[in-house]
């Protein structure tokens, strides 16, 4: 899927800044879904295949943004996530974040 | 802390509060480690004294105290090993926890201002913080507990982070693997609603929470060392968890509200998020399909192992938060601080209340109006409620006091080299707060006389046939309108000779004249009979009993002593239960009017003045129910001037163990008795307590039951100077 965005090889306390306006960016461009769409309760996903180093505060950043997702009634998705984030996920109890990759596969 | 940070005047109004709450605790701690020594395996009392600390430590915490703060926190770690069993109580312990308690004590006073803290007191604070610090840092737990099974233990686990934990190089995850390292953890779930959307967020501030289980073999104490760079600002608590589902809804009901169903039971571990995933697209789907939506719950119980009661639970605590957060019946609402000063108003508001609703009942059976004067019983009826209940705020069990008394007894002794156990009896009687206040420093000068001078030490014991361990009993009760506070001991007793020779030798008694035992015995009250040099501090040893006594009348209480050698000794304070307002039984000799206290009245019986043999003082004896009952003629006892009447009665009076009867004219029944303090001119002026005013404005004098029975057995000669008791203008006293 080529339009998905890719996450950063690193989310952490110091990127964080950074990437918090990045994101603001993304999310000011999401487009509120109509009322009747298909794509309401489509996932909207994140590569995350990338991602070599994160931490609490990058998962915090992470799930602010599904916060704000979800506000547009969107669902945030991480594919292809790799070892780094998907163990970081499930070690704070956030592994919903996650979608599996066959998952993913027929989500997209 | 800093100290600026807070609002200045918050501070100055709520600091007293802190103080004295502060001070109840540093008491009860004091308490609890004493009754510990007794019983060291009380996981309650440790669990007790653990939370006492705690709360010292966290509302000085509230007030910047940080001296407070940073040194309880060494005992408060020391009192957490107690209650995880990961040590013993010993006696070192105890030691080391009481004195701990003093420094504590010595802080609040610093905070207060009571206290200054010198290099000296810094450097025992520090010295104790090592002694601390070694009790419950230096070894390695294990080894410390050897009892402890190595058994896999399942933990809740609940950790709120603090906002400043990522800007302190603090990191959440890497905290919690540290954690996972320690066992398996389950149930893992981050408080999701706390962190806030994109657009809200401070990406540097921490917002994350987690509720999970631990399976380990660790202690608790262990577990918690995982946070201890991050414990000053997170929330945490750690709890083991027990099977039963029943354990589990204590723990649903601790949890923070605004939680959903399926929140609540993935946070309690009840059911996996997986579980709780599949329950809601089923939940859905069965939505989308039949139109009717089956309650979570309902499949929860269906599809995983989810057990009823903690489904109940949970939903009983959404329940609760939808019923609008209304306070739960806690302990909060069982006390009310209130200043001692405004009840103190009151109470004298009250007194004028009593003596001002008196006049209406007299103008009332004056006019005769009988609508008026039930209207005035009614009154009369509900003031007297009133009294009681507001009398009622300010009584203290004395047991507070007497407690006060075994740290005291535990170190004379041990500095005495003493063997002695304390013995309290009675220490839920009630008496007035000032009255407790008062008596607290005579009580302990006579507790510190019993160890010092009474009790003997072990093997003059042993050797006098008793047993090793000296016994000092306090005992309080109550006995006709006043209480009794007893100090008893089973030590050497007083030596009368030596009482007696130090009072020739002092010219308290004509040198060769030997006075009764008991007369013998109140030599030591006298002031001059101390040998030790005056000390103003009273509590201190060798002040003179006569200070004692002074202080024990001046509460319009008196003080006997027994003692028989070799045996011990039991010296009796009697004290009025209350310094306002008492009942009283109003009678007249002539135009006199006296006030009995009613609970010392037994009875009142008829009788015919005329024929009596009396004595030069007014003195002589009935029979009641063939026992012979001495009397005592108020008129000749106080020479008042009146015609004899041809009829008069007999009031009987009980007090202590002893009963008299008083002549008296006229009964006038029951009367509400504000007591006032007599003035300087009658101060002196014996068997007499107070005064009161009547509704007509006339003075009454109030009786001490006890001092008037001693006054009336006293030998005929002249107590003051002219005749019998001296003359008693009390019908000229009228205001």
């Amino acid at each position: 899927m080529p339009n998905t965005p890719v996450l950063p090889a690193e989310i952490t306390i110091y990127t964080i800044g950074t990437l918090h306006q990045e994101w603001l960016k993304w999310l000011a461009k999401v487009p509120a879904p109509r009322r009747s769409a298909a794509g309401q309760d489509k996932p909207w996903l994140l590569d995350a295949s990338a991602v070599d180093e994160v931490d609490a505060a990058g998962v915090q950043l992470l799930l602010s943004l599904s916060h704000s997702l979800a506000k547009k009634r969107r669902t945030l998705r991480l594919i292809h996530p790799s070892h780094s984030i998907s163990s970081a996920c499930s070690a704070l109890g956030v592994g919903t974040l996650l979608m599996t990759d066959d998952a993913a596969g027929s989500a997209s | 802390m800093n100290d600026n940070r807070h609002d200045n005047s918050f501070v100055a109004e709520a600091l007293p509060t802190f103080i004295s709450e502060a001070i109840e605790h540093i008491e009860m701690l004091e308490q609890l480690l004493l009754q510990l020594e007794t019983q060291p395996d009380n996981s309650e009392l440790i669990d007790a004294l653990f939370r006492c600390a705690h709360t010292i430590k966290g509302s000085a915490g509230i007030f910047g105290l940080d001296k407070i703060v940073s040194f309880t926190h060494h005992v408060e770690t020391l009192l957490d090993q107690l209650r995880e069993s990961r040590k013993a109580m010993t006696p070192e312990l105890s030691t080391l926890l009481l004195q701990s308690n003093d420094q504590i004590r010595l802080l609040i006073g610093v905070a207060q201002g009571t206290e200054t803290e010198d290099e000296d007191a810094l450097l025992g604070r520090e010295v104790l913080v090592q002694r601390l610090c070694m009790a419950y840092g230096g070894e390695e737990p294990k080894q410390s507990a050897p009892h402890v099974t190595n058994t896999l233990r399942r933990w809740q686990i609940s950790v709120r982070f603090g906002v400043d934990t990522y800007r302190n190089g603090m990191d959440p995850l890497a905290i919690l693997n540290y954690v996972r390292g320690m066992g398996s953890i389950s149930g893992m779930s981050l408080d999701a609603a706390t962190v806030p959307a994109l657009d809200a967020i401070n990406p540097e501030e921490c917002h994350l929470g987690f509720d999970f289980n631990l399976d380990t073999e660790a202690s608790g104490e262990n577990i918690g060392s995982a946070f201890s760079f991050v414990r000053d600002d997170c929330v945490l608590r750690i709890e083991e968890a027990k099977p039963q589902p029943e354990n589990l809804g204590s723990i649903i009901s601790s949890m923070p509200n605004g939680l959903r169903l399926g929140e609540i039971l993935v946070g309690v571990g009840a059911i996996t998020p997986s579980e709780l995933h599949s329950g809601l697209r089923l939940q859905a789907e069965a939505a989308n399909g039949a139109g009717a939506s089956q309650p979570l719950g309902e499949i929860l119980l269906e599809k995983t192992k989810l057990s009823p009661e903690v489904l109940a639970a949970a939903l009983q605590k959404q329940q609760k938060q939808r019923d609008g957060g209304s306070k739960p019946a806690g302990d909060e609402g069982r006390f009310i601080r209130v200043q001692a000063d405004r009840l103190d108003h009151v109470i004298n508001l009250l007194g004028e209340l009593v003596i001002t609703s008196a006049g209406a009942s007299m103008l009332a059976r004056q006019n005769r109006d009988s609508n008026l004067i039930e209207a005035n019983q009614q009154i009369t009826r509900l003031v007297e409620e009133i009294r009681n209940g507001t009398l009622q705020l300010r009584m203290v069990p004395i047991g507070e006091t007497f407690a006060r008394f075994r740290r005291v007894v535990r170190d004379t002794a041990a500095e005495l080299g003493k063997d002695i156990a304390l013995e309290i009896i009675g220490g839920e009687t009630e008496l007035d707060k000032s009255v407790v206040e008062r008596i607290a420093d005579p009580l302990m000068h006579l507790v510190r006389n019993a160890l010092d001078h009474g009790l003997e030490k072990a093997e003059q014991r042993l050797a006098a046939g008793k047993a090793a361990q000296g016994l000092l009993k306090l005992e309080a009760c109550h006995e006709s309108g006043s209480i009794l506070i007893r100090i008893r001991d089973d030590g050497s007793g007083i030596n009368r000779e030596k009482v007696l020779a130090r009072a020739w030798e002092r010219g308290l008694v004509e040198p060769g004249v030997t006075p009764s035992d008991a007369e013998i015995l109140k030599l030591i009250f006298k002031p001059g009979f101390s040998t030790a040099e005056k000390i103003t501090n009273l509590s201190g040893r060798g002040v003179g009993m006569d200070v004692v006594q002074r202080n024990v009348e001046a509460l319009r209480g008196s003080i006997d002593i027994f003692s028989t050698q070799g045996k011990g000794s039991s010296i009796e304070i009697r004290l009025p239960l209350t310094l306002a307002i008492i009942d009283g039984f109003l009678v007249s000799v002539g135009a006199s009017k006296f006030i009995f206290p009613l609970d010392g009245v037994v009875e009142v019986i008829e009788s015919h003045p005329t024929e009596m043999a009396q004595d030069s003082r007014g003195r002589c004896i009935v029979e009641l129910r063939n026992q012979v009952l001495p009397v005592v003629s108020l008129r000749s006892l106080y020479a008042l001037d009146s015609a004899v009447p041809a009829r008069s009665s007999v009031v009987v009076i009980q007090a202590g163990d002893r009963r008299y009867g008083v002549l008296v004219d006229q009964l006038h029944g029951q009367h509400q008795t504000v007591i006032k303090p007599l003035g300087k001119l009658l101060r002196s002026l014996r068997g007499v307590s107070g005064s009161s005013i009547l509704g007509s404005g006339e003075v009454a004098l109030i009786f001490d039951v006890h001092s008037l029975s001693e006054l009336a057995e006293q030998p005929a000669s002249p107590l003051l100077p002219g005749s019998a008791a001296g003359s008693l203008p009390a019908s000229h006293l009228q205001m």
